[in-house]
């Protein structure tokens, strides 16, 4: 029945298995026709003896008598988490519609998992085990190096290690013996000398080769699991600029790793950004910059990175820019005349940038600032803003930007603007707290962020506060059809589609921003708030989870889709056609915003939401 | 003489005849899904038995009310020397000459046939072609098919009868067509390839599992209704 083959193949996960395996497994199936209405396993019932799959029909996923958990269409399948455990059924499975279904018997089912672990994993009970599995496999599929080695296999030799005491002579005479560019330096927590050490930190100091190495090392030493995956290992030293890198098994190190042993592996690295931006000159170079920081993504994406790390890739390279733009102003103005803050808000606050968007900024100055020097900080903004067009950065069309004089304040009016928002949360007050509630300090001597976040930790003691932020979450509802399908939309010409940043990633940003709060939480980013809140206990371990899968599936899908247009010269959106996605993508969108669903519906109950209209 | 004896004289059943024909009959009043079944279809070279030949014929077995494909039966026969496929026909089944001629003989196929399908009720769509081409068949053998044979085309006529007395369907809406793509397509049951005994036999089992369901669903859910809805 080479037909049926055909139609399993183009469902996961027997896409994923030997053609010929597919053609066995058709031969094996047996076929069965229930009526619309006719209930075809029963939760707590007799276990299922088959791996059900939806032929032609749909069906109902029940907990209780009518509370549907989940519609099935075509090339899904039921029934599993039963056989798998040889329990009685956990929900009751009823036709929705006249279906035709095609049912693996047990006993296949389990040699396959058994003999193809992706076929396990496919099955593994839980929602989110199955998220996390699309997620790894895209990635693996996108291979290479970066995503699968670990730091550890990238260790030529163990450590070569100093005394603290010895002199910087001992140290060079030392690393030139063993041909190395760093030592150890053996104390607790250990410490790392360097090369680049002995040039900066010595030889351009004028100190004596005499120097004790406990001068002039680093302690203590940045260091990462020796299990952690290459990329993390490039993330690491990206962020804090550094070159060399420890690993650690336990307390022990167990070698070290300087960044040409990762980029041998991976020619188009963004590790090579950061030297562009030194030797930058001119406007124009900072504008091929920031283009080789959107063709980083791209290598990035490519090499199936997770959009969270890429997130975090492009706000190191993105402050990187902004810290060099801002000298350059005080290059030009003279030294700020009392200590500010540059803020950036909104995505790039959250470490969630992926493409150069408008601008988001604004400018917090000490309140002992005169009136000339507020002219000063007009002028700074008006040059960074105007460079930061040139870079490729539109400007806000909200207006949000510290050219803005409303967002160029002295920290006290900045207080007074977050405890307003905060203690009167109308209208205006929650659209501004979904930008500037996301904000990060990228540059700047006043510790704006600081005294900030003070005020925000405590924002959850403002019930109404939370409230009406938690009612605001749930105005955009998960796009489900009452039959629990992904709800389309039509604009204009265009039908079946789907806002993935409206209605997706837009749904878990307010959501985690919101639990975040709730948990006394400093974090901005989506994925850390949701942890953060997961660790103090606001939010279930599976539903945090869920929404992290769900966010991280969703935004994966939204830089796909608008890499696909960058490279057909289209402006980038969001909206993709939901039917024009493979079924295993339709499948983990439905998921994914079942997910975000099922905790709107919690939040709804949690916060009383309702009570509120 | 010998053409008057010939004539009258009932040809001794063979072997396989014998054996087929002593399995007792499935009792009429067991519920549909505990019958079983083998549902079967022909390929000929046309539509005249007593000129044309059998040439493919295809079987799958339903038990409990499911389609069993891993109880799946194919086998060509080859044709009598003077019964060779016609280039129409060819056209159809897209069975050469040459594959035929390597075919087992009727006597073979036709004993693993009533092996197959002894003690089961048959399952034909437009029983009458496919019986008529394998009683021929059978006669020299001294046999011919048991009933009850279910044909899932009358099967389909009485539930388009039934859903216009009971009204689900307007009095004017014409007969259904009966040819069995058509009437798997109307019920939402994927077709397989067509012309091709295999993928027919299949095709005529789902849509027999949907229909024997729908009757069941209207009162009839025992082998006796589903005769008297659809038997030959």
């Amino acid at each position: 029945m080479e037909e049926i083959a055909r139609f399993l193949r183009s469902y996961p996960p027997f896409d994923r298995l030997p053609d010929q395996v597919v053609s066995q497994i058709a031969g094996e199936l047996q076929i069965e026709f229930v009526r619309s209405g006719q209930t075809i396993l029963t939760r707590g019932g007799k276990p299922s003896e088959f791996l059900y799959i939806v032929c032609k029909g749909s069906v109902d996923l029940l907990r209780g008598e009518d509370q549907i958990v989940d519609t099935l269409g075509p090339g899904e399948a039921f029934g599993h988490p039963s056989l798998i455990r040889g329990q009685p059924p956990l929900v009751t499975v009823r036709a929705h519609t006249d279906t035709l279904l095609y049912l693996l018997p047990g006993a296949i089912f389990h040699r396959l998992r058994a003999e193809y672990p992706q076929f396990a994993a496919f099955f593994a009970a839980s929602v989110i085990e199955r998220l996390g599995y699309a997620l790894q496999s895209r990635q693996a599929e996108s291979n290479p190096a970066l995503f699968q080695t670990r730091l550890r296999d990238l260790v030529a030799r163990p450590p070569v290690s100093i005394s603290a005491d010895a002199t910087v002579g001992d140290a060079a005479r030392l690393m030139r013996a063993e041909r190395i560019s760093s030592l150890i330096v053996d104390q607790v927590p250990p410490g790392i000398i360097t090369d680049r050490d002995l040039r900066n930190r010595v030889l351009a100091e004028g100190l004596p080769d005499t120097t004790p190495v406990r001068q002039v090392m680093s302690a203590p030493a940045t260091t990462i699991s020796a299990d952690a995956l290459a990329f993390e290992g490039l993330l690491l030293m990206l962020e804090r600029g550094i070159h060399h890198l420890p690993l650690v098994d336990g307390d022990q190190i167990v070698g070290v790793i300087t960044h040409t042993d990762i980029l041998r592996r991976q020619s188009n690295s963004p590790l090579f950004l950061p030297r562009l931006l030194q030797r930058a000159t001119s406007l124009a170079d900072l504008r091929r910059y920031t283009d080789q920081v959107a063709e980083a993504v791209g290598t990035l994406m490519a090499a199936g990175a997770r959009v969270s790390d890429i997130g975090r890739v492009v706000a190191v390279a993105h402050d990187a820019l902004l810290q060099r733009l801002l000298r350059d102003a005080e290059a030009q103005l003279g030294p700020p005349p009392v200590p500010y803050a540059w803020l950036v808000l909104g995505s790039e606050g959250r470490y969630e940038q992926t493409l150069r968007t408008d601008q988001d900024n604004a400018l917090v100055y000490d309140d002992s600032a005169s009136s000339e020097d507020v002219s000063y900080f007009e002028k700074l903004a008006e040059l960074v803003v105007g460079w930061l067009v040139e870079c490729g950065f539109p400007r806000c069309p909200g207006n949000i930007m510290a050219t803005n004089p409303e967002w160029r304040q002295p920290l006290s009016v900045w207080q007074h603007y977050f405890r307003r928002w905060i203690e009167i949360p109308n209208e205006e007050a929650l659209l501004r707290i979904a930008i500037f509630f996301d904000y990060r300090q990228v540059y700047g001597q006043l510790p704006a962020e600081l005294v900030l976040r003070t005020i925000t930790q405590h924002a959850a003691e403002h019930r109404i506060f939370i409230a009406r932020l938690a009612r605001a979450a749930l105005r955009q509802p998960a796009p489900l059809t009452f039959f629990r399908q992904v709800a389309l939309e039509r604009r204009g010409e265009q039908r079946d589609l789907l806002d993935l940043k409206l209605r997706g990633t837009a749904m878990v940003v307010d959501l985690a921003r919101l639990f975040a709060l709730e948990a006394h939480s400093n974090e901005t980013n989506t994925i850390a708030r949701l942890r953060a809140a997961k660790a103090a206990g606001v939010l279930s371990h599976e539903d945090a989870d869920n929404l992290i899968s769900a966010f991280e599936l969703l935004s994966s899908l939204r830089l796909h889709h608008q890499q696909k247009q960058i490279a057909l010269g289209l402006p980038p959106d969001n909206l993709i056609n939901f039917h024009q996605l493979g079924p295993r993508e339709r499948r983990e969108v439905k998921e994914s915003l079942q997910a975000i669903a099922s905790v709107q519906r919690g939040v709804a109950l949690m916060f009383q939401t309702d009570r509120l209209a | 003489m010998a053409f008057w004896s010939r004539f009258f004289q009932r040809i001794p059943p063979a072997d396989f005849v014998r054996a087929y024909q002593a399995f007792p009959e499935p009792d009429p009043k067991l519920p549909w899904r505990e019958v079983p079944y083998t549902v079967i279809d022909v390929e000929t070279t046309g539509l005249d038995p007593r000129r044309d030949a059998l040439i493919a014929i295809g079987a799958v077995n339903v038990e409990n009310g499911r389609v069993l494909l891993k109880q799946t039966w194919y086998s060509l026969i080859r044709p009598p020397a003077d019964r060779e496929p016609s280039v129409e026909s060819i056209r159809i089944h897209h069975l050469t000459p040459e594959e035929l001629q390597h075919a087992p003989p009727p006597a073979e196929v036709l004993a693993e046939l009533l092996q197959r399908i002894a003690g089961r009720v048959l399952v034909v769509h437009v029983a009458q072609v496919d019986v008529r081409f394998i009683n021929a068949a059978l006669k020299p053998f001294g046999g011919r098919l048991r009933r009850p044979i279910l044909d899932t085309a009358r099967l389909a006529l009485t539930l388009h009868l039934n859903a216009r007395w009971s009204g689900e369907q307007p009095h004017d809406m014409p007969d259904p067509a009966i040819e069995l793509r058509a009437l798997a397509t109307a019920l939402g049951l994927p077709v397989y390839a067509q012309h091709n005994a295999l993928n027919d036999a299949v095709t005529t089992a789902q849509l027999f599992i949907a229909q024997a369901t729908i009757l069941a669903d209207q009162g009839r859910s025992n082998l006796a209704g589903l005769i008297r809805a659809g038997g030959v």
